[in-house]
């Protein structure tokens, strides 16, 4: 009788799972749909992964459950429809998703997994319809964990970056991408900042996890996409996210500027934003935050305006101005952190830097 | 959404204790008056990376199991960060443990409970890390719970394993310390020390110091209980989870099965230990003196009273420098930084107004709110709890306090030691010495001295104005019925002033053709320095509206070429090649402070 399930063709359960998804947005919903869809999903997971009693469906299996996938557009169903489901659907779904989009067939030679690439590829919806789960509240985590595994690959990355699609429109094309062409500022990587600004602690935290390693992961794209899109990038930068009511998105999002600054690969984007007297004045201001944290992190910013030896005549006129007041402010800035020696040392050298400076006028 | 006014969905009463980071209390959520437990976590206060509070939100977000305390919501409040959970009447058994050690029967039970969370959690690839008695929370039904996933892992691979050295070193599995990759039998272990905490009253080597512990686990032979007080079936049970080799140790699903776990009782029978804890606190006589909830956001920012950047927005000429600058900068240097009558750094300022603010109120500085982290049983009075604890004073910073609850003893992977003393609120508990005051205290929140600022500033000027500008006797009527109202407002909610105020300005806003009256927002770089007031001052922003027409355009620089060569200042071009030295060497340095970049 085992031996009888086994030959059973794994796959077969893709397509009710999928015809299942997909009554789950017919109106009124069925609480029955949901149980079963629910139900199916947690059978493909317990395929894909195994539990504790059943081992998981040998890898012949599981690829010829990919290609059944790709066959019924099963990925972009279960991304579009991820929100509807229950709770445990709804995890079981970030599992089967990462799963698939990390298997590989043994003695595969393929940088990615054929899943992804098929995404990347032929379906890029799909990664969009992953970004809008932040949409809604149900589906930011598990939408938030797959993306976080697939944005490590430079072309999800860069689609999300550039494509401008609106919802039940096809997405941009890995192919199609101009690089230089500057964004509108509509697509979905722009929806990242309204929503790390306004939406619920835990969407805006898992938002913000997204955007970071968006930003900081690709150094052969991001420099450039940076560069192409400064001002309107910097622009919802700093009135969306640094400006933002929510202590945490301020005092995170100062924290990654610093890094994008401090990034090797950024080093134009740093010269740009260092130049910028605007920006200087941003960051003197945080200085004065009433949160230490806040000052702690802009700390780390203003240090590469003052440290930058080739400062523009702008930011030289605004340190030459507030050369004094800079003085008498920083020997007591943040003086209690004692144990932090690097830190301390930073401080030192900003100050003598700020002190040859020629005094102000 | 508005993240503060979700705080206001909850009526927070007395304090509970204190979690792995930050403070519990029992709060109502008064929609549906249900009881809730909310933890306060001090986002200010903790350099830890704000990540590690995500991972333990996420970790709880995605459970859902009746021996898992259930998680609700989580918002932020200010630098607060407020976790929702469900409340459990009970306590913790290390609370219900005071009384004296439990019998074995509820510890077969709390066991098998125990091990049905922990299969769940495994289950899900969930790994605890961090299971001892504090962690075990109890509903007045006798349900179990287990709390507190200060330290949990979420493993992305079923068979993944995890290196991170975390948990309380008591309880901590061998394969934990030695840092040699464990999985989710390292919960096992735990489980059995816990079981001896239970039945003895403290783990095993309690008395060492728990770095000397660190070295003992892993060398010694396991713990075992010995003697004839103990069943058989206990203390195999005890023996097959303290199995030194992870390999060898069974997994819960199979703990499930032992004879020690499938002959336990009733969760109901718990109610007997919560009774127990019960009497035991009215034969000492110990009047319930809890400590209530109190606003601590009375750190109110000097802005607009200190003496601003100068920033002038004049674009003509740059940096006309006189020759003999640099010996004059010399000069200047070595004058002594000590007359600095006008400019303090925020905060002395802050320090000194929050002292003033609370002055009348300010008891010893003893009972500062953080200092509950370290109180092991000064709510109790001083005589010492008859389970036999002996922890000295000196081993405080590893040492498990005898608090409801965990206190701040488990190891956490990233703490860096912080020296600034938490936010000291000189307020903080004032109802120390007076059980019969009603939990709701005066507070000096931030909010409330902006909304009395907002009244006298801008509020009470502009009605004055308007009321002299309106002729009609109805409309002046009208309009002083307005300002007398404000100003009970005023005088009995200026937080809530300050919110009203700070609504009706985003929701002007937030409408096209009302956003139309407020000007843009501008950087913070207002062309009088002088005149900065709170961004959300509605005088500022009549102020900007009347001089929006006159300020120039900001942006200058678009037309400028990326990188200057270098700058010559007359007489700094030795600095110059010091500084790109540096700077290139420091940046280095930087890197290994954000390894991941």
């Amino acid at each position: 009788m085992a031996f009888f399930f086994r030959t059973k063709a794994k796959s077969d359960i893709v397509k009710p799972t999928k015809d299942l998804l997909n009554r789950l947005w017919q109106v009124p919903k069925l609480q029955k749909t949901e149980e079963e869809a629910a139900k199916m999903l947690g059978q493909m997971k317990v395929l894909l992964v195994g539990n504790q009693e059943v081992e998981a469906a040998s890898p012949e299996q599981i690829l010829n459950l990919v290609n059944t996938m790709i066959q019924e557009d099963f990925l972009y169903v279960l991304a579009h429809s991820l929100h509807l489901l229950p709770f445990e659907g709804r995890k079981d779904s970030q599992t089967i998703f990462c799963t698939i989009l990390r298997f590989r067939p043994p003695g595969s030679t393929a940088e990615i997994s054929p899943a992804l690439a098929y995404v990347i590829d032929e379906r890029p919806e799909v990664i969009i319809e992953l970004c809008r789960g932040y949409n809604h509240s149900e589906s930011v985590m598990p939408c938030g964990v797959v993306l976080r595994e697939i944005v490590k690959n430079e072309d999800v990355a860069q689609i999300i970056l550039c494509d401008e699609s609106q919802e039940n429109e096809a997405a941009i094309r890995i192919n199609m991408i101009d690089e230089n062409k500057p964004a509108s500022g509509n697509g979905v990587f722009w929806d990242f900042f309204p929503c790390i600004d306004k939406a619920a602690f835990e969407v805006s935290a898992d938002a913000f996890s997204t955007f970071r390693e968006i930003i900081t992961k690709h150094k052969s794209i991001v420099p450039k996409y940076l560069s192409v899109n400064f001002e309107l990038f910097f622009e919802r930068y700093h009135s969306q996210l640094i400006a933002s009511n929510s202590y945490v998105t301020k005092r995170q999002s100062i924290k990654l500027l610093g890094e994008i600054l401090l990034d090797r690969a950024n080093y134009a984007v740093m010269t740009a934003y260092v130049d910028r007297g605007k920006h200087l004045k941003i960051c003197m201001n945080l200085l004065r935050h009433d949160r230490k944290m806040v000052q702690y992190e802009s700390f780390h910013v203003f240090k590469v305006f003052v440290a930058n030896p080739n400062k523009s005549d702008e930011v030289v006129r605004i340190l030459t101005q507030n050369r004094d007041r800079l003085l008498k402010f920083l020997p007591t800035f943040l003086d209690d952190r004692t144990e932090d020696d690097q830190f301390n040392d930073e401080k030192a050298f900003i100050i003598r830097q700020i002190e040859l400076l020629p005094a102000g006028a | 959404m508005d993240q503060s006014a979700m705080a206001s969905q909850y009526q927070v009463l007395e304090e509970l204790g204190s979690g792995s980071f930050g403070v519990v209390y029992k709060a109502v959520e008064i929609a549906t008056g249900e009881l809730v437990a909310i933890k306060h976590i001090d986002l200010e206060s903790s350099e830890d990376d704000i990540q590690d509070i995500q991972q333990e939100i996420s970790v709880l977000s995605t459970c859902a199991s009746p021996f898992v305390t259930q998680y609700k919501t989580s918002f932020l409040r200010g630098y607060k960060l407020w976790i929702v959970m469900e409340y459990l009447g009970g306590g913790s058994c290390l609370d219900l443990l005071k009384p004296g050690p439990f019998e074995e029967k509820h510890i077969a039970i709390i066991c098998r409970e125990l091990l049905m969370g922990l299969d769940y959690l495994h289950q899900e690839g969930k790994i605890h890390r961090d299971i001892k008695a504090a962690n075990v929370l109890l509903a007045h039904s006798g349900g179990v719970k287990l709390a507190d996933f200060g330290v949990a892992a979420q493993l992305t691979n079923i068979k993944s394993q995890r290196n991170t050295f975390v948990g309380t070193p008591f309880w901590m599995a061998p394969e934990v310390i030695q840092q040699a990759g464990y999985d989710f039998k390292a919960d096992i272990w735990s489980l059995g020390i816990t079981a001896m905490e239970m039945v003895n009253g403290e783990p095993p080597n309690a008395s060492t110091h728990p770095m000397k512990v660190l070295f003992l686990i892993p060398k010694a032979p396991a713990p075992r209980l010995e003697g004839s007080n103990y069943s058989k079936d206990f203390k195999d049970f005890i023996a097959a989870c303290l199995v030194k080799d992870p390999d060898r140790r069974p997994t819960a699903k199979e703990l499930l099965q032992h004879r020690y776990i499938k002959t336990a009782g009733r969760v109901d029978s718990l109610q007997e230990l919560i009774q127990r804890r019960q009497m035991w606190d009215g034969s000492r006589g110990r009047s319930a003196n809890p400590k209530f909830y109190e606003e601590t956001m009375n750190t109110m920012s000097a802005l607009g009273d200190q003496e601003d950047w100068l920033f002038d927005t004049v674009k003509a000429p740059t940096m006309v420098m006189p020759k003999q600058t640099q010996s004059h900068t010399q000069r200047r240097r070595k004058e002594p930084k000590i007359h600095d009558e006008i400019q303090h750094s925020p905060e002395t300022l802050l320090s000194r107004l929050t002292l003033n603010e609370t002055e009348q109120t300010s008891p010893p500085p003893s009972t500062v709110r953080r200092a509950t982290m370290k109180r092991s049983s000064s709510g109790f009075g001083t005589t010492p709890s008859p389970a036999k604890r002996r922890f000295s004073g000196q081993k405080q910073p590893l040492a498990p306090s005898t608090n409801f609850g965990n206190a701040g003893s488990t190891v956490r992977q990233f703490r860096r030691v912080s020296d600034n003393s938490p936010e000291m609120s000189p307020n903080a508990s004032i109802a120390e010495g007076d059980e019969n005051r009603p939990p709701k205290v005066e507070t000096v929140t931030k909010e409330a001295l902006l909304g009395r600022r907002a009244y006298s500033k801008a509020i009470d000027p502009a009605l004055q104005e308007i009321y002299a500008q309106t002729g009609n006797p109805i409309k002046r009527e009208a309009i002083s019925r307005v300002a007398l109202a404000w100003d009970s407002l005023d005088k009995d909610d200026p937080d809530g002033e300050y919110h009203l105020l700070k609504l009706i300005i985003a929701k002007v806003q937030s409408d096209p053709k009302l956003a139309a009256l407020l000007p843009p927002s501008q950087p913070p770089t207002p062309q009088k320095p002088k005149l900065v007031l709170a961004q959300n001052n509605p005088h500022l922003k009549s102020h900007r509206r009347r001089q929006s027409s006159l300020l120039p355009t900001e942006d200058m620089w678009t037309d400028k070429p990326l990188q200057l060569p270098g700058e010559l200042i007359p007489g700094l071009e030795h600095t110059k090649q010091l500084a790109d030295v540096l700077y290139s060497k420091w940046a280095e340095g930087l890197k290994n402070r954000w390894p991941n970049v």
